[in-house]
Protein backbone atom coordinates (compact mmCIF):
# COMPACT_ATOMS: atom_id res chain seq x y z
CA UNK A 1 0.00 0.00 0.00
CA UNK A 2 1.27 3.50 -0.86
CA UNK A 3 1.00 5.66 2.44
CA UNK A 4 -0.70 8.74 1.64
CA UNK A 5 1.18 12.22 2.73
CA UNK A 6 -2.07 14.19 3.06
CA UNK A 7 -3.97 11.30 4.86
CA UNK A 8 -0.85 10.57 7.31
CA UNK A 9 -0.55 14.27 8.57
CA UNK A 10 -3.86 15.39 8.59
CA UNK A 11 -3.94 12.28 10.94
CA UNK A 12 -0.94 13.96 12.68
CA UNK A 13 -2.25 17.25 12.94
CA UNK A 14 -5.86 16.13 14.08
CA UNK A 15 -4.08 14.07 17.04
CA UNK A 16 -1.88 17.29 18.46
CA UNK A 17 -4.40 19.68 18.17
CA UNK A 18 -7.76 16.96 19.76
CA UNK A 19 -6.07 14.94 21.78
CA UNK A 20 -2.50 16.39 23.37
CA UNK A 21 -3.41 20.78 22.85
CA UNK A 22 -6.54 20.79 24.70
CA UNK A 23 -7.31 23.11 27.22
CA UNK A 24 -5.44 26.45 27.47
CA UNK A 25 -2.07 27.70 27.94
CA UNK A 26 -1.22 24.45 30.16
CA UNK A 27 -1.44 21.83 28.09
CA UNK A 28 0.63 18.91 26.54
CA UNK A 29 1.96 20.66 23.65
CA UNK A 30 3.08 23.75 25.99
CA UNK A 31 4.35 22.41 28.91
CA UNK A 32 7.54 22.48 29.55
CA UNK A 33 8.11 25.82 27.24
CA UNK A 34 6.79 24.41 24.41
CA UNK A 35 9.38 21.61 23.90
CA UNK A 36 6.57 19.18 22.10
CA UNK A 37 5.47 21.47 19.80
CA UNK A 38 9.50 21.17 18.42
CA UNK A 39 9.10 17.62 18.88
CA UNK A 40 6.34 17.29 16.53
CA UNK A 41 8.09 19.76 14.22
CA UNK A 42 11.03 16.69 14.44
CA UNK A 43 8.35 13.99 13.22
CA UNK A 44 6.54 15.93 10.48
CA UNK A 45 10.11 16.52 9.02
CA UNK A 46 11.21 12.95 9.22
CA UNK A 47 7.13 11.45 8.29
CA UNK A 48 7.23 13.77 5.21
CA UNK A 49 11.10 12.60 4.37
CA UNK A 50 9.79 8.73 4.97
CA UNK A 51 6.42 8.95 3.26
CA UNK A 52 8.37 10.32 0.03
CA UNK A 53 11.09 7.78 0.42
CA UNK A 54 8.39 4.81 0.53
CA UNK A 55 7.11 5.84 -2.70
CA UNK A 56 10.22 5.98 -4.28
CA UNK A 57 10.25 2.38 -3.13
CA UNK A 58 7.08 1.02 -4.56
CA UNK A 59 8.20 2.71 -7.88
CA UNK A 60 11.19 1.24 -8.13
CA UNK A 61 8.98 -2.24 -7.17
CA UNK A 62 6.98 -1.30 -10.01
CA UNK A 63 9.96 -1.16 -12.68
CA UNK A 64 12.00 -4.13 -11.19
CA UNK A 65 8.47 -6.22 -11.56
CA UNK A 66 8.00 -4.76 -15.31
CA UNK A 67 11.88 -5.34 -16.09
CA UNK A 68 11.32 -9.49 -14.96
CA UNK A 69 8.69 -9.72 -17.17
CA UNK A 70 10.05 -8.41 -20.60
CA UNK B 1 36.12 6.70 -0.14
CA UNK B 2 33.11 7.59 -2.72
CA UNK B 3 30.27 7.75 0.27
CA UNK B 4 31.63 10.15 2.21
CA UNK B 5 29.54 12.65 2.06
CA UNK B 6 26.11 10.41 3.45
CA UNK B 7 28.46 9.37 6.54
CA UNK B 8 28.94 12.78 7.20
CA UNK B 9 25.25 13.46 6.63
CA UNK B 10 24.32 11.25 9.17
CA UNK B 11 26.86 12.38 11.76
CA UNK B 12 25.83 15.99 10.75
CA UNK B 13 22.50 14.84 11.53
CA UNK B 14 22.96 13.23 14.75
CA UNK B 15 24.93 15.82 16.36
CA UNK B 16 22.14 18.40 14.96
CA UNK B 17 19.39 16.45 16.90
CA UNK B 18 21.56 15.51 20.27
CA UNK B 19 23.02 19.57 20.58
CA UNK B 20 19.72 20.38 19.37
CA UNK B 21 17.77 19.35 22.00
CA UNK B 22 20.02 18.69 24.70
CA UNK B 23 21.33 22.59 24.97
CA UNK B 24 20.12 24.52 27.88
CA UNK B 25 17.75 27.60 27.26
CA UNK B 26 19.31 30.47 29.32
CA UNK B 27 17.25 31.71 31.90
CA UNK B 28 14.40 34.37 30.96
CA UNK B 29 11.58 36.25 32.98
CA UNK B 30 8.19 34.70 31.83
CA UNK B 31 5.95 37.16 34.01
CA UNK B 32 5.87 39.34 36.86
CA UNK B 33 3.13 41.30 39.00
CA UNK B 34 1.56 43.76 38.90
CA UNK B 35 2.43 45.40 35.63
CA UNK B 36 2.29 48.92 37.25
CA UNK B 37 3.87 49.68 40.26
CA UNK B 38 2.02 52.43 42.45
CA UNK B 39 4.40 54.53 44.70
CA UNK B 40 3.88 55.14 47.81
CA UNK B 41 6.17 57.32 49.68
CA UNK B 42 5.96 55.44 52.93
CA UNK B 43 5.95 51.59 51.81
CA UNK B 44 7.20 49.34 49.69
CA UNK B 45 6.41 48.13 46.18
CA UNK B 46 6.05 44.58 45.64
CA UNK B 47 6.68 42.54 42.54
CA UNK B 48 6.13 38.65 41.96
CA UNK B 49 8.35 37.06 39.16
CA UNK B 50 8.02 34.32 37.50
CA UNK B 51 11.24 32.78 35.79
CA UNK B 52 12.17 29.92 33.69
CA UNK B 53 14.94 27.67 33.58
CA UNK B 54 16.56 29.88 36.67
CA UNK B 55 18.08 28.69 40.10
CA UNK B 56 16.63 30.48 42.99
CA UNK B 57 17.58 27.73 45.36
CA UNK B 58 20.88 27.00 45.14
CA UNK B 59 21.86 30.37 44.35
CA UNK B 60 23.14 32.01 47.36
CA UNK B 61 22.90 35.83 46.03
CA UNK B 62 19.68 36.43 44.02
CA UNK B 63 19.46 40.47 43.58
CA UNK B 64 16.81 42.26 41.71
CA UNK B 65 17.01 45.35 39.78
CA UNK B 66 14.85 48.21 38.01
CA UNK B 67 16.83 49.52 35.52
CA UNK B 68 16.60 53.44 34.57
CA UNK B 69 16.42 54.72 31.04
CA UNK B 70 19.92 56.42 31.60
CA UNK B 71 21.38 53.05 32.34
CA UNK B 72 21.32 53.77 36.48
CA UNK B 73 20.09 50.78 38.58
CA UNK B 74 18.03 50.83 41.48
CA UNK B 75 18.11 47.50 44.06
CA UNK B 76 15.90 45.56 45.39
CA UNK B 77 14.88 45.65 49.10
CA UNK B 78 14.56 42.12 49.85
CA UNK B 79 14.13 39.05 47.90
CA UNK B 80 11.80 36.38 48.99
CA UNK B 81 12.83 33.21 47.20
CA UNK B 82 9.37 30.99 46.46
CA UNK B 83 10.90 28.24 44.27
CA UNK B 84 13.52 27.71 41.60
CA UNK B 85 11.29 29.79 39.25
CA UNK B 86 9.37 31.99 41.23
CA UNK B 87 10.44 34.82 43.92
CA UNK B 88 9.30 37.92 45.26
CA UNK B 89 10.60 40.83 45.44
CA UNK B 90 10.26 44.57 47.63
CA UNK B 91 11.70 47.47 46.34
CA UNK B 92 11.59 51.24 47.76
CA UNK B 93 11.06 53.34 44.98
CA UNK B 94 11.83 56.93 45.51
CA UNK B 95 9.76 59.25 43.60
CA UNK B 96 11.60 61.42 41.24
CA UNK B 97 13.36 59.60 39.42
CA UNK B 98 16.21 60.57 37.41
CA UNK B 99 15.73 61.56 33.64
CA UNK B 100 12.42 59.97 33.82
CA UNK B 101 9.10 60.50 32.36
CA UNK B 102 6.19 58.57 34.34
CA UNK B 103 3.86 58.89 31.17
CA UNK B 104 5.96 57.21 28.97
CA UNK B 105 8.91 55.49 29.96
CA UNK B 106 8.99 52.27 31.82
CA UNK B 107 11.89 50.32 34.03
CA UNK B 108 13.56 47.24 32.71
CA UNK B 109 13.34 44.65 34.88
CA UNK B 110 16.59 42.39 35.38
CA UNK B 111 17.28 39.57 37.80
CA UNK B 112 20.65 38.28 38.63
CA UNK B 113 22.58 35.96 40.62
CA UNK B 114 25.78 33.84 40.72
CA UNK B 115 24.51 30.74 38.95
CA UNK B 116 22.61 31.90 36.37
CA UNK B 117 23.91 35.08 35.49
CA UNK B 118 21.49 37.84 34.61
CA UNK B 119 18.07 38.11 32.71
CA UNK B 120 16.18 41.03 31.63
CA UNK B 121 12.63 41.97 31.09
CA UNK B 122 13.04 45.66 28.79
CA UNK B 123 10.31 48.15 29.86
CA UNK B 124 8.79 45.84 32.17
CA UNK B 125 7.22 48.45 35.22
CA UNK B 126 5.46 51.09 34.95
CA UNK B 127 4.95 53.47 38.01
CA UNK B 128 2.45 55.98 38.98
CA UNK B 129 3.61 59.77 38.52
CA UNK B 130 3.82 61.27 41.75
CA UNK B 131 6.13 63.99 41.18
CA UNK B 132 5.93 66.68 44.08
CA UNK B 133 6.01 63.81 47.19
CA UNK B 134 9.83 64.22 48.59
CA UNK B 135 11.54 61.13 49.64
CA UNK B 136 15.31 60.99 50.59
CA UNK B 137 16.59 57.58 49.62
CA UNK B 138 18.05 57.79 46.72
CA UNK B 139 20.92 55.12 46.46
CA UNK B 140 21.49 54.26 42.80
CA UNK B 141 23.77 51.72 40.93
CA UNK B 142 25.76 51.21 38.21
CA UNK B 143 24.92 49.01 35.56
CA UNK B 144 28.48 47.36 35.65
CA UNK B 145 27.58 45.69 38.93
CA UNK B 146 25.33 43.17 37.21
CA UNK B 147 27.02 40.02 37.09
CA UNK B 148 27.70 38.09 33.81
CA UNK B 149 28.07 34.40 34.06
CA UNK B 150 29.22 33.02 30.21
CA UNK B 151 27.55 29.81 29.58
CA UNK B 152 26.94 27.88 25.88
CA UNK B 153 23.24 28.20 26.11
CA UNK B 154 20.53 28.80 23.49
CA UNK B 155 18.94 32.62 23.97
CA UNK B 156 15.36 33.06 25.85
CA UNK B 157 13.48 34.50 24.00
CA UNK B 158 9.28 35.45 24.53
CA UNK B 159 6.74 33.54 23.03
CA UNK B 160 8.98 31.53 21.52
CA UNK B 161 10.62 29.59 24.23
CA UNK B 162 11.75 26.19 23.76
CA UNK B 163 10.74 26.32 20.19
CA UNK B 164 13.81 28.06 19.14
CA UNK B 165 15.19 25.10 18.40
CA UNK B 166 12.69 24.53 15.47
CA UNK B 167 15.54 27.31 13.98
CA UNK B 168 17.47 23.49 13.45
CA UNK B 169 14.68 22.18 11.81
CA UNK B 170 12.37 24.93 10.09
CA UNK B 171 14.71 27.50 8.86
CA UNK B 172 17.47 24.88 8.05
CA UNK B 173 15.25 22.81 5.61
CA UNK B 174 14.17 25.91 3.60
CA UNK B 175 18.03 26.52 3.57
CA UNK B 176 18.87 23.05 2.55
CA UNK B 177 16.14 23.34 -0.72
CA UNK B 178 17.53 26.60 -1.58
CA UNK B 179 20.94 24.77 -2.13
CA UNK B 180 19.16 21.99 -3.66
CA UNK B 181 17.04 24.13 -6.21
CA UNK B 182 20.66 26.37 -7.48
CA UNK B 183 22.19 23.04 -7.79
CA UNK B 184 19.03 21.56 -10.09
CA UNK B 185 19.00 25.17 -11.68
CA UNK B 186 22.68 24.99 -12.74
CA UNK B 187 22.30 21.06 -14.16
CA UNK B 188 19.34 22.84 -16.17
CA UNK B 189 21.75 25.54 -17.62
CA UNK B 190 24.02 22.35 -18.36
CA UNK B 191 21.34 20.31 -20.59
CA UNK B 192 20.46 23.90 -22.45
CA UNK B 193 24.51 24.22 -23.35
CA UNK B 194 24.75 20.14 -23.71
CA UNK B 195 21.47 18.61 -24.50
CA UNK B 196 22.97 15.98 -22.21
CA UNK B 197 20.03 13.76 -21.07
CA UNK B 198 22.03 13.09 -17.50
CA UNK B 199 21.79 17.00 -16.77
CA UNK B 200 18.26 16.86 -17.06
CA UNK B 201 17.80 13.73 -14.86
CA UNK B 202 19.92 15.24 -12.53
CA UNK B 203 18.10 18.52 -12.37
CA UNK B 204 14.42 17.03 -12.29
CA UNK B 205 15.62 14.57 -8.90
CA UNK B 206 17.35 18.15 -7.38
CA UNK B 207 14.00 19.60 -7.94
CA UNK B 208 11.67 16.92 -7.11
CA UNK B 209 13.67 16.50 -3.54
CA UNK B 210 13.78 20.17 -3.24
CA UNK B 211 10.26 20.30 -3.23
CA UNK B 212 9.38 17.76 -0.92
CA UNK B 213 11.81 19.70 1.21
CA UNK B 214 9.79 23.11 0.83
CA UNK B 215 6.59 20.61 2.05
CA UNK B 216 8.32 19.86 4.58
CA UNK B 217 9.01 23.38 5.45
CA UNK B 218 5.76 24.61 5.08
CA UNK B 219 3.84 21.62 7.24
CA UNK B 220 6.98 22.30 9.93
CA UNK B 221 5.97 25.85 9.73
CA UNK B 222 2.55 25.57 10.45
CA UNK B 223 3.32 23.13 13.27
CA UNK B 224 5.51 26.00 14.94
CA UNK B 225 3.06 28.91 13.95
CA UNK B 226 0.20 27.25 15.98
CA UNK B 227 2.51 27.86 19.63
CA UNK B 228 3.78 30.84 18.84
CA UNK B 229 1.00 32.63 16.60
CA UNK B 230 -1.52 30.95 17.99
CA UNK B 231 -2.92 29.40 14.66
CA UNK B 232 -2.05 26.52 11.98
CA UNK B 233 -2.33 29.10 8.92
CA UNK B 234 -1.84 33.20 9.37
CA UNK B 235 -1.93 35.79 6.44
CA UNK B 236 1.54 36.48 7.29
CA UNK B 237 3.07 37.63 3.13
CA UNK B 238 5.93 35.04 3.79
CA UNK B 239 3.41 31.87 4.43
CA UNK B 240 1.84 32.88 1.58
CA UNK B 241 4.21 33.29 -0.37
CA UNK B 242 6.07 30.65 -0.11
CA UNK B 243 2.87 28.25 -0.94
CA UNK B 244 2.73 30.16 -3.62
CA UNK B 245 6.41 29.36 -4.83
CA UNK B 246 5.39 25.30 -4.06
CA UNK B 247 2.48 25.78 -6.21
CA UNK B 248 4.61 27.01 -9.12
CA UNK B 249 7.31 24.02 -8.83
CA UNK B 250 3.89 21.67 -8.52
CA UNK B 251 3.27 22.74 -12.05
CA UNK B 252 7.05 21.61 -12.65
CA UNK B 253 6.32 17.40 -11.91
CA UNK B 254 2.61 18.17 -13.90
CA UNK B 255 4.91 19.55 -16.60
CA UNK B 256 7.41 16.92 -16.94
CA UNK B 257 4.01 13.91 -16.36
CA UNK B 258 2.37 15.72 -18.85
CA UNK B 259 5.05 15.52 -21.89
CA UNK B 260 5.84 11.79 -23.35
CA UNK B 261 8.63 12.75 -25.43
CA UNK B 262 12.29 12.96 -23.88
CA UNK B 263 13.47 15.39 -25.55
CA UNK B 264 10.95 18.37 -25.54
CA UNK B 265 10.04 17.29 -21.75
CA UNK B 266 14.10 17.69 -21.03
CA UNK B 267 13.89 21.13 -23.43
CA UNK B 268 10.81 22.78 -21.34
CA UNK B 269 11.27 21.60 -18.33
CA UNK B 270 15.09 23.12 -17.87
CA UNK B 271 13.12 26.08 -19.32
CA UNK B 272 10.80 26.13 -16.89
CA UNK B 273 12.98 25.56 -14.16
CA UNK B 274 14.90 28.16 -14.70
CA UNK B 275 11.68 29.95 -14.81
CA UNK B 276 10.09 28.84 -11.15
CA UNK B 277 13.28 29.52 -9.81
CA UNK B 278 13.17 33.01 -9.98
CA UNK B 279 9.90 33.49 -9.09
CA UNK B 280 10.55 31.84 -6.20
CA UNK B 281 13.30 34.34 -5.62
CA UNK B 282 10.87 36.87 -6.21
CA UNK B 283 7.96 35.55 -4.04
CA UNK B 284 10.32 34.50 -1.00
CA UNK B 285 12.92 36.42 -0.73
CA UNK B 286 12.12 40.05 -2.47
CA UNK B 287 8.20 40.64 -1.32
CA UNK B 288 8.37 39.72 2.21
CA UNK B 289 11.28 42.52 2.37
CA UNK B 290 8.58 45.29 1.38
CA UNK B 291 5.48 44.82 4.22
CA UNK B 292 5.94 43.54 7.51
CA UNK B 293 6.18 40.03 8.35
CA UNK B 294 6.08 38.11 11.63
CA UNK B 295 8.72 36.58 10.63
CA UNK B 296 12.32 37.72 11.77
CA UNK B 297 14.13 39.40 9.21
CA UNK B 298 11.67 40.76 7.12
CA UNK B 299 10.07 44.40 6.74
CA UNK B 300 13.57 45.70 6.32
CA UNK B 301 17.07 44.96 4.73
CA UNK B 302 18.52 42.24 7.24
CA UNK B 303 21.50 39.97 6.70
CA UNK B 304 21.40 36.52 8.43
CA UNK B 305 22.08 37.05 11.60
CA UNK B 306 21.16 40.14 14.37
CA UNK B 307 19.77 39.73 17.76
CA UNK B 308 17.86 36.33 16.58
CA UNK B 309 20.67 34.09 15.60
CA UNK B 310 23.39 34.19 17.85
CA UNK B 311 26.47 32.74 17.71
CA UNK B 312 25.39 29.57 19.94
CA UNK B 313 22.41 29.01 17.63
CA UNK B 314 24.93 29.16 14.59
CA UNK B 315 27.03 26.62 16.07
CA UNK B 316 23.78 24.18 15.45
CA UNK B 317 22.17 25.29 12.67
CA UNK B 318 25.02 25.94 9.71
CA UNK B 319 25.39 21.61 10.37
CA UNK B 320 21.90 21.07 10.29
CA UNK B 321 21.76 23.11 7.01
CA UNK B 322 24.87 21.07 6.05
CA UNK B 323 23.34 17.92 6.98
CA UNK B 324 20.16 18.22 5.21
CA UNK B 325 21.87 19.79 2.08
CA UNK B 326 23.82 16.45 1.90
CA UNK B 327 20.89 14.07 2.97
CA UNK B 328 19.14 15.77 -0.06
CA UNK B 329 21.97 15.03 -2.49
CA UNK B 330 21.72 11.44 -1.58
CA UNK B 331 17.88 10.85 -1.59
CA UNK B 332 18.11 12.92 -5.21
CA UNK B 333 20.62 10.61 -6.01
CA UNK B 334 18.65 7.41 -5.56
CA UNK B 335 16.21 9.12 -7.54
CA UNK B 336 18.40 9.78 -10.58
CA UNK B 337 18.93 6.18 -10.57
CA UNK B 338 15.46 5.35 -10.80
CA UNK B 339 14.89 7.97 -13.54
CA UNK B 340 17.72 6.58 -15.29
CA UNK B 341 15.99 2.99 -14.58
CA UNK B 342 12.49 4.03 -16.07
CA UNK B 343 14.21 6.16 -19.38
CA UNK B 344 16.20 1.91 -20.55
CA UNK B 345 12.98 0.55 -19.66
CA UNK B 346 10.77 3.04 -21.58
CA UNK B 347 13.07 3.01 -24.25
CA UNK B 348 13.20 -1.35 -24.79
Amino acid sequence: MKPNLFLTLSLFFLLTESILAQGGADDFMRSTGKIYSVVAVVLILFLVIVVFLFRLDSKINKLEKQIHNE
Amino acid sequence: MKNWYKYLSVLLMIYVIIAGFLIPLKPGIQSFSPSKITIDPDKSSYLKIKTYNTHFQDAQQNKVWLKLPNDQLLRDEKVTILSQNELEVSFYIPSTLPDFNPQQDALTLIVENEIDGYTFYPDAVRVNDVSGLMTNRNEYHDISKINQVESFKFPYRHILHETIRNTFFHVAIWFAMFILLIYSCYHSLVYLRSKSLVSDKKSASATTVALVFGIAGILTGSMWAKYTWGTFWTTDIKLNMSATAMLVYCAYWFLRASVSDIDTRARLSAVYNLFSFVTLMILVMVIPRFTDSLHPGNGGNPALGGEDLDNTLRAVFYPAIIGYTLIGFWISNIYFRYLTLKEKVELI
